[in-house]
């Protein structure tokens, strides 16, 4: 993998996501839709790319991801909807309209910080990375491992799914929260603020990749990726394995999180629905198909997936599950390195097709 | 004849004249009721029915009720009516209730042209207006005559307590006869004016024990008519509150151990399945939906197709569920299954999406929402106690339970069966070397895995909806449930599904059902700080990894 062709590939999506497509919206023949989505999807891969240090970089297969994401978005969901808020709570503080309808008398208490767009920020990222903290703590002390692991997190979205459903929990229950008008000041129907949205969410993403690239390269990302080998080696050599998967989680969770912020506003709605097991699955699926343990598979998988769903449910609504299921299962079946080692496997073919060389790419031997 | 003779003579002429009288009663009511039937003059019929209505004579009910619905016919000179039609042999036949002298049911069911239809004026139905609360007391159908019980509490007459009293001494189904005393003895407090008279009421309400005893008794302690038995009857609501409160704990025990015992059926086979190939399946849920659906086409099949409408179907579906999930899991395992042999993260995402088609497609075959008939042996429930009834279904699923778990068993620990899955669920390769046939007997084992689901989805028929994602919400719990209970072991699963079942009952009676299940998921992951290997983990060398 010479840094030439990587050169090469970064300039190509430098150049179609951040030159050709907003220019195309500016001068009006890419539709907003087109750009909120592609916005959408940038988000995801950022999620995607904390999927892939955790699971693949560190071999923990966390099925909680989902609900990282979704405490960000409820978050920032939060302080849109208290901007937006018409009906007022018997103390004089703006109220969301569907306590009113709820016969809620007062804002509650853990709704009154969200009222300032810095307090929202901080504790979309505070309340996630304490949860991974917590809830990793106790996990990881355990020794809760593998497959283990992957349930444990399970019911842990399952749990927290049900809890978010509930009306009592004051989020909005099944139909989430939504009717979101303005950020910051910002309309956020208008194309521009679109289209502003649209640009945080990539250069977030690419930010994003260069520290999850600076972090696999550094020695801390060599400990993880010596964890994910042989756990128990690693520990016998004095590394404190805990601290390090602690560590992981919680910058997996903060990705997501992050991710979720920036979906909200462009997405219009959060629902309990994007927190559910198999929301969760599906973000592992992404990197799953991409080719897990290298970055760019977890981005590429995540764009592609999401691009094929929104195709197919336009033009097949009944059959995105059948084509799914069968991604996963073949995925997983014959193209264990995704689709990035598959395209790699091809290129190291080709080339040693006109050139023999002594060693073909895609040596990297990777285990779980 | 001598004097004593005389007396005797007497005393028997004496109760001859007395029994006379009522049997002059009973006579002037039967030629009351001839003349209904078959009046004499025009005004005959309406001056019978008057005197029939004045002496609300509850064995005429039936009759009056009969005239009331405009179905009085004559069948052989006999006054009938007419209950259920019912179509057998392309001729619509009626069942047919005897109404005069005595109220019972025709062995035959007859059709419309042998019934005599007795044309009655509505001016001559207009005179059983003062009796109609009272008609149907003698329905035949238990439930009309609860509410007619019910309606005689705000009924406006004197003499309604005599007649509810007559009513009840012909009483035959056990729930109409407590709603009827509760009525009768609610009417009495009513009336009742002296302390120990009341008393003796409430305690009647008590032990009889009816649906609205504790609003009769509580609306009593406001305002009763003895002040002073006023407080009995709140001491009577407090003591039967607690009682009820004791009997709805013990009927959510009773919920949770029959949830506790489908988690068993599917958390065996998952725990089987895993402590052998290292396989998480997540489509294991979907054998549960396929048993299901297994079950619901037999009901069709038996049913609709074949026209035999008995239980029959359900005994069928018992063993072509085992069959039919057993052999979708034989395919699974040779298509996808096979290549991912411990690998368990990989086959966890692998059947993650085995279970998004099966579920779509049984969307796309089935719909959204279908259901299962229960079987008629199934209905009704087990009554332990007044007011504590276990449901014949449940416990079936116990039973079922039972049964499938001890043959596991038997499978597992006394046959050579057994003793390759246990031996290749040690150490495959050295199995191996000793010549088991590891493959056949992962077919064999996800065969009776995927199996043991379905059996639990025929269970579940009978509690639940058939929908396709009906896997799905026990999934999560069943791999909790093979957590707790340590991989691969067939006593874990047992104890921590029934615990957990249990817990999960238990706490969603204190809290709402979602808070039980966060505290479930909170109590088994400070469980496994304690236990990271389960309940039962594996001791010495093959404990290592």
């Amino acid at each position: 993998m010479g840094n030439k062709k990587d050169f090469g590939l970064y300039a190509c999506g430098i150049a179609l996501f951040l030159i050709i497509l907003p220019l195309g919206n500016v001068l009006g023949f890419v539709s907003g839709n087109t750009i909120s989505l592609w916005g959408r999807y940038f988000c995801f891969a950022i999620v995607a790319l904390g999927v892939d240090l955790i699971w693949g970089y560190t071999g923990i297969l966390s099925m909680c991801q989902a609900f990282f994401f979704c405490l960000g978005g409820y978050s920032i969901a939060m302080h849109i909807v208290l901007k937006g808020a018409t009906a007022s709570g018997a103390n004089g503080i703006p109220m969301p309209d569907f306590m009113a309808w709820n016969q809620v008398e007062t804002l509650p208490f853990f709704w009154v910080p969200f009222q300032s767009f810095g307090l929202s920020l901080a504790l979309g990222l505070l309340i996630p990375a304490a949860f991974a903290l917590v809830f990793g703590y106790f996990i990881f002390r355990s020794r809760i491992r593998g497959v283990y692991m992957a349930i444990i997190t399970q019911a842990l979205a399952l749990a927290m799914w049900l809890i978010f459903l509930r009306n009592e929990t004051m989020l909005g229950g099944t139909n989430g929260l939504t009717d979101f008008k303005t950020l910051l000041g910002l309309s956020l129907s208008t194309p521009g603020v679109k289209l502003g949205l649209y640009v945080v969410s990539l250069l977030t993403l690419g930010i994003a990749f260069w520290f999850s690239r600076k972090l696999v390269d550094s020695k801390f990302g060599k400990v993880l990726q010596a964890i994910r080998d042989s756990e128990s080696r690693t520990s016998y050599t004095a590394y404190r394995v805990m601290h390090y998967k602690l560590a992981i989680f919680i910058v997996a969770a903060l990705l997501a999180a992050v991710a979720g912020m920036l979906y909200v506003p462009q997405t219009g709605i959060i629902t309990p629905g994007r927190m559910d097991v198999r929301a969760s699955v599906e973000m592992v699926m992404w990197v799953a198909i991409g080719g897990r343990g290298k970055l760019k598979g977890a981005i590429l998988g995540s764009l592609i997936v999401n691009f094929l769903y929104s195709i197919c449910t336009s033009l097949f609504p009944d059959s995105w599950l059948f084509i799914l299921g069968f991604l996963f299962v073949t995925t997983v079946l014959y193209f264990d390195k995704g689709l990035l080692g598959m395209l790699e496997t091809v290129v190291a073919k080709l080339g040693s097709k006109r050139k023999p060389s002594p060693q073909p790419a895609g040596h990297e031997v990777m285990q779980s | 004849m001598n004097c004593i003779q005389k007396v005797w003579l007497v005393i028997l002429l004496s109760i001859g004249i007395g029994g006379g009288a009522f049997a002059q009663q009973a006579d002037s009511i039967s030629i009351q009721v001839a003349a209904v039937l078959s009046p004499p003059n025009d005004t005959a019929r309406s001056q019978a029915l008057r005197y029939l209505a004045a002496q609300k004579d509850p064995a005429t009910f039936p009759l009056l009720a009969a005239i009331n619905d405009k179905k009085l016919y004559m069948l052989d000179g006999k006054p009938v009516t007419t209950g259920e039609a019912e179509n057998s042999g392309g001729k619509e036949v009626f069942t047919v209730f005897y109404l005069y002298p005595q109220n019972k049911e025709a062995a035959d069911k007859l059709p419309a042209d042998r019934l005599q239809k007795v044309e009655i004026s509505r001016s001559e139905r207009l005179i059983l207006n003062v009796v109609l609360p009272y008609l149907n007391l003698t329905s035949h159908d238990p439930q009309k005559r609860i509410m007619a019980y019910g309606q005689l509490v705000s009924a406006q007459d004197t003499g309604k307590i005599a007649i509810l009293a007559k009513a009840l001494r012909q009483e035959a189904d056990a729930g109409a006869l407590t709603a009827g005393k509760e009525v009768l003895f609610q009417l009495k407090l009513d009336e009742a004016f002296s302390e120990p008279e009341a008393k003796a009421y409430i305690d009647s309400l008590d032990q009889n024990w009816g649906e609205n005893v504790g609003l009769i008794l509580k609306k009593y302690a406001e305002e009763g008519n003895v002040v002073s038995a006023r407080a009995y009857a709140a001491e009577k609501v407090k003591s039967l509150e607690s009682l009820q409160g004791r009997i709805e704990k013990a009927q959510n025990l009773f919920s949770g151990i029959s949830l506790g015992s489908i988690l068993i059926l599917i958390a065996l086979g998952l725990a089987i399945v895993y402590g052998l190939a290292g396989i998480i399946n997540m489509a294991h849920g979907e054998f549960l939906m396929i048993g299901a659906y297994t079950t619901y086409c037999m009901q069709s099949l038996v049913i609709d197709t074949l026209g035999v409408n008995s239980d029959l179907y359900f005994w069928v579906s018992i063993p072509a569920s085992f069959i039919v999930a057993g052999a979708f899991g034989l395919v699974l395992e040779r298509l996808v299954i096979r290549h991912l042999y411990a690998r368990p993260l990989e086959s966890l995402l692998a059947t993650w999406g085995v279970s998004l088609i099966m579920v779509q497609a049984a969307r796309s075959i089935f719909g959204d929402l279908t259901a299962v008939k229960a079987p008629a042996f199934l209905a009704g429930g087990w009554q332990l106690m007044p007011h504590l009834v276990l449901p014949y279904n449940r416990l079936f699923i116990i039973g079922l339970t039972a049964v499938v778990v001890s043959l596991t068993y038997l499978m597992l620990y006394r046959s050579r069966l057994g003793i390759r899955i246990r031996a290749v669920t040690q150490n495959r390769t050295m199995s191996a070397c000793l010549g088991v046939e590891t493959r056949r007997v992962d077919a064999i084992t996800f065969f009776l895995g995927s199996g043991l689901a379905g059996l639990a989805g025929c269970a579940m028929t009978l509690i639940g909806n058939v929908v396709p994602d009906m896997g799905q919400t026990y999934i999560v719990d069943s791999f909790l449930v093979v957590v707790t209970g340590g991989v691969g072991k067939i006593a874990g699963a047992i104890v921590s599904g029934l615990g957990i079942g249990f817990l999960t009952k238990v706490l969603e009676s204190f809290y709402e059902a979602v808070y039980g299940k966060v505290l479930i998921l909170a109590l088994i992951v400070v469980f496994l700080q304690f236990k990271p290997r389960g309940l039962f983990p594996d001791k010495g060398r093959i404990a290592e990894d």
